[in-house]
């Protein structure tokens, strides 16, 4: 007997060592996001860090990186494990431009990178999440950041991400409703409310799906589970 | 008889009888998690294991809640049902894997197994040289089970499969292992949603029916299920040789294990060459590897024929 053929073939990689949830945060830094905004969103995120540190099973399963956005966008976290240790950026007004186009081509750029680093350690990857929150309308074309979107969410796009949009300030609703992937998904700061207050529910929303979502990971179901916070309304229904 | 040193799960640290404590842990192991008991009502145990022989079979089932579910309090949402048919000398084995994002998944599941089971049964009993299992009749049964208990719970008689289906939904995998005198041992068996049944052969894990993880592939795509798709089976037959070991299991073990070439794979393989005893079985089931915390269950077939 050959025992070349009997040898089964190697895997480059062990298969199979956890699988893990890629959720990015893609965070207006635009300039009207200034003081308790944007101190909202800072706090928030250290909250988050912290509380799926602390969860015995989640923090292995998540892994979370944050995208920023004004005139241009930047990545200020690269998909990480969010330990008690891990130094998150500290967000901070720049520009005067709200690029929805930069934000959308930087997760386009990023994602496909991020999804085969994590299969090439042998992980099993979930569909990615994304949390967009935004305080304004877009400053350029409509068309532009139409077709970066599109880039985005194609289906011939394999890692196409699930988007969870969330409009606050001068966010327009029919714009937030179009940036989500789903009706369900597109939420609104209800009208009068704070600013700053209403990020903070975004915040303590976006860790709650973050944790019922990674709990219940599982092969075929849908991956990200999400439950309108306080001071939003949910788009799913026509905007009159 | 072996020195009681080598018998499994017993040491004899000091002389003194010990039992042998903690899970089977495979690469990186999980967290330590006090499991909360289920408040939920019908109550629902945590683990269940059975098994026995008939018809020159041998069969282990186990359905372990995943960590997660153990972690939160919530129950387990598969199900496994064994049950013997004398008169065609067929094992009936089915698994459920209840849809979490339907709030009584775990009833679902439980049901769809029981409904199944007795569904093929009666299929048996009707014609003592029994033609291929009408599946669409067992889906059809199994789903027809889960309208009925949604009508009862909700007060709703005229309540149909959409009123349902938000609430209590499962895959489900059945599989039909026919014993005749003189004839190969014959496995049919069929699935609604992604419990895969896999036939082991030595150390390679063959799928027959359901799905396994494409490593290409991200997770997260739906599931088809239970009560809305019972026509979406795909089924299959398939002869059990010497040495070959039916396996039907649910996504909790189907995830981990992936194409069965990785270090759960190897140690099932193993494992699995003899079956296990009743509690073993489970024990092996309930390994302990990071981020796999999804409730896992497995129902394992041997023939004695060498």
């Amino acid at each position: 007997m050959d025992a070349t053929q009997s040898v089964p073939p190697v895997p480059a990689v062990p298969p199979a060592i956890g699988q893990v949830l890629p959720i990015y945060f893609v965070g207006d830094e635009s300039h009207s996001m200034a003081g308790a905004p944007i101190d909202a969103v800072n706090r928030g995120l250290a909250d988050l860090r912290d509380e799926v540190a602390k969860h015995p099973l989640i923090g292995k399963k998540v892994r979370f990186g944050i995208i920023t956005f004004a005139d241009s966008a930047e990545t200020r976290l690269e998909l990480s494990e969010l330990s008690e240790e891990l130094a998150l950026p500290t967000l901070a007004p720049r520009g005067r431009g709200t690029s929805y186009a930069a934000a959308f081509a930087a997760l386009r750029q990023a994602i496909p990178g991020d999804v085969a680093l994590l299969k090439s350690s042998g992980y099993q990857v979930h569909r990615p999440s994304v949390f967009f929150l935004t305080d304004g309308q877009p400053t350029e074309d409509e068309g532009r950041w139409r077709d970066r979107l599109a880039e985005l969410t194609d289906d011939t796009f394999k890692e196409r991400p699930n988007i969870l949009a969330f409009g606050v300030g001068d966010a327009e609703a029919t714009v937030i409703q179009q940036v989500a992937s789903s009706p369900r998904y597109a939420f609104m700061m209800t009208s009068g409310a704070s600013t700053a207050g209403a990020i903070a529910e975004f915040a303590t929303s976006m860790l709650n799906s973050m944790v019922s979502s990674a709990e219940r990971l599982e092969r075929g179901e849908r991956t990200i589970e999400f439950e309108k916070p306080d001071g939003f309304v949910q788009l799913d229904a026509p905007i009159l | 008889m072996p020195p009681q040193s080598q018998v499994s799960g017993q040491g004899t640290r000091g002389g003194r009888v010990r039992l042998i404590r903690g899970p089977l842990v495979i690469g990186e192991p999980a967290p330590v998690v006090e499991a909360g008991l289920v408040a939920q009502d019908p109550y629902r145990p945590d683990t269940v294991a059975d098994g026995g022989a008939a018809f020159g079979l041998t069969v282990r089932a186990a359905s372990v809640r995943g960590l997660a579910k153990r972690y939160t309090g919530e129950p387990r949402q598969d199900d496994v049902c064994l049950r013997r048919h004398d008169a065609t000398r067929t094992l009936i084995a089915v698994l459920a894997d209840g849809v979490s994002a339907a709030p009584r998944a775990d009833i679902a599941a439980a049901l769809a197994v029981r409904h199944a089971a007795a569904a093929v049964a009666r299929q048996l009993d009707a014609d003592p040289a029994p033609p291929p299992i009408d599946w669409a009749d067992v889906f059809g049964q199994a789903a027809w089970a889960l309208v009925e208990e949604h009508r009862r719970s909700s007060g709703e008689p005229q309540a149909g499969v959409e009123q349902a289906a938000p609430l209590l939904a499962t895959t489900l995998l059945v599989a039909a292992v026919t014993v005749a005198d003189e004839e190969p041992i014959h496995v049919q068996v069929a699935a609604v949603g992604d419990s895969p049944a896999l036939v082991l052969q030595a150390r390679r894990f063959e799928p027959l029916v359901g799905e396994t993880p494409d490593a290409a592939d991200l997770l997260g795509a739906g599931v088809d299920a239970l009560p809305h798709k019972p026509h979406a089976f795909a089924r299959a037959e398939r002869t059990l040789g010497p040495g070959d070991v039916l396996l039907l299991a649910s996504d909790g073990l189907a995830l981990p294990l992936g194409d069965g070439t990785g270090e759960v794979g190897r140690v099932l393989a193993r494992e699995l060459r003899r079956p296990p005893n009743v509690v073993d079985f489970a024990r092996l089931l309930d390994f302990s590897r990071a981020t796999y915390d999804d409730d896992r269950s497995l129902i394992a077939v041997w023939s004695d024929r060498s």
